[in-house]
């Protein structure tokens, strides 16, 4: 058995996390609060390293005044702490945060995930993988048809087209159940090769 | 109470249990399933395996540690097969754990002789998601004005011709989130782009493989497992496959029995309401 203390504080407290799975008790409740804790710390200093690094350093030691200024923009989101009467104050930095990420957003979003998008379906129905793709596609968009009434046709296309996201959702399903094994199965291997050493893999 | 309705109405703990010991027989005892290459890893791998000794690459720890288990078997796979190129790499990190994973996974090579600042820099985490790697892909000094360790970018040799990502022979990022920021920052920039990714998300960003916006894709631990195979260089990803198999097999299995218990039950019942009838 091992004699590092991390894998004995990782060990034990996966064990507590799994614990719940047999019922609530009080080493889950612990765990988590613990978990929350830490957290919590990690992002603070991580969010302190990261003001200095990029806003205060700059400032103080190269006189970039600029840097100093998302800084004291995010200060402004601690007006309402300090005065009601201030709280207003903290629409500024909020307006730009939500402006500027919706600007850098959509501005490659129109191409990326738009005309890109549009342009790979076009493709010659020269292989059956394309011809499913045609077909997935334009049927997908006829099941979204809600703004006039639906004649055989469109009805039948809209019916395959139910088909194909429902296809869609059971793949989707199927990864997500395989990526849960996958952390289940990395728990395991701390738990059964790095702390009790009764699997031996690399 | 039949057996088809007992399955029914199986005690979730004993799923549970039954669970934990199908996936650890194997991995005590592997039992040497084969694993067969998708074409999306097979092209990641083609993309990697044609990068020249003293080539940079930039690559992106996007993944948390609560999802490390999935995404880090492929990740150790792609260090250890560019470590082994030669090939230099940049990382960038837009979770926070992500310059801390880097130190513990360049450790092994550092120890081995990789000089820091040469052939590897860790740049740590940049608060701002897709903000921060818009940030990093356009200017990287800027946006790291310090690296993970506190050194000054300006004195890291590696950086002295990387202005922006354009400099760089190829971007890899590693994500429990999503692609598309990816897709949507870096991909302007022309050059090759492969994407690592949880399984759960994985499907997500088909699309853009197939539209070449990522020259591929891996696909949580089996992406890893495929890569390791490509390698010819078993690891953790490999040696989790039995396990992962037998766990399919296991929810398969009790997705069937759950479903003809059910289909069962309402046959009877519906006997039952219409004899009352």
């Amino acid at each position: 058995m091992t004699t590092n203390p991390v894998i004995w504080v990782a060990s034990l407290l996966t064990i507590a996390a799994f614990s719940y799975l047999y019922k609530e008790n009080e080493f889950y409740r612990a765990m988590e609060h613990l978990y929350v804790g830490v957290a919590a710390g990690y992002t603070m200093v991580m969010g302190y390293q990261n003001v200095i690094a990029k806003a205060w350093d700059p400032f103080t030691k190269k006189g970039q005044v600029i840097a100093i200024v998302p800084a004291l923009l995010g200060l402004l989101l601690f007006a309402p702490l300090i005065s009601r009467r201030y709280a207003w104050l903290r629409r500024f930095p909020l307006a730009i945060v939500v402006g500027l990420g919706a600007a850098l957003h959509a501005r490659s979003s129109v191409v990326q995930e738009f005309v890109v998008q549009i342009r790979s379906t076009m493709i010659s129905l020269t292989t059956i993988d394309n011809i499913i793709v045609a077909i997935g596609v334009l049927s997908v968009l006829t099941y979204f048809f809600f703004t006039f009434k639906q004649n055989a046709v469109t009805k039948t296309s809209a019916e395959i087209g139910k088909w194909v996201i429902m296809i869609t959702f059971g793949a989707a399903f199927g990864n997500g159940i395989m990526g849960r094994i996958s952390l289940l199965i990395g728990r395991l291997m701390l738990l059964f090769r790095d702390w009790l050493p009764l699997v031996k893999t690399q | 109470m039949d057996i088809l309705e007992r399955l029914g109405r199986i005690d979730n703990r004993i799923i549970y249990t039954l669970l934990v010991i199908v996936l650890l027989v194997p991995l005590a005892k592997p039992i040497g399933l084969p694993v067969s290459v998708g074409k999306y890893t097979q092209k990641s791998f083609e993309v990697m395996d044609k990068l020249q000794a003293g080539d940079i690459i930039m690559l992106d720890m996007g993944y948390s540690i609560s999802g490390a288990s999935d995404v880090e078997p492929q990740t150790i796979a792609v260090i250890k097969h560019m470590m082994k190129k030669n090939v230099r790499i940049i990382f960038t990190s837009c979770v926070q754990e992500g310059g801390s994973i880097v130190e513990n996974l360049m450790a092994p090579h550092e120890k081995a002789g990789k000089k820091y600042g040469e052939d590897w820099v860790n740049l740590g985490y940049l608060a701002g998601g897709e903000n921060a790697i818009a940030a990093t892909v356009r200017d990287l000094k800027k946006a790291y004005p310090k690296d993970f360790r506190g050194n000054s970018t300006d004195s890291l040799p590696l950086l002295s011709t990387v202005k922006s990502v354009a400099d760089v022979k190829l971007y890899i990022f590693f994500t429990t989130q999503n692609a598309d920021m990816y897709v949507r920052q870096v991909t302007p920039y022309k050059i090759p782009v492969v994407g690592g990714l949880i399984s759960t998300i994985s499907l997500q960003a088909e699309p853009y493989v197939q539209a070449g916006q990522l020259v591929g894709i891996m696909s949580g631990l089996r992406g890893g497992a495929e890569y390791e195979t490509l390698m010819k260089d078993p690891g953790f990803g490999l040696a989790s496959m039995d396990a992962q198999s037998m766990g399919h097999v296991l929810i398969v299995l009790f997705i069937i029995f759950a479903n003809i218990s059910y289909f069962v039950q309402r046959s009877r019942d519906a006997a039952k309401r219409k004899k009352g009838a």
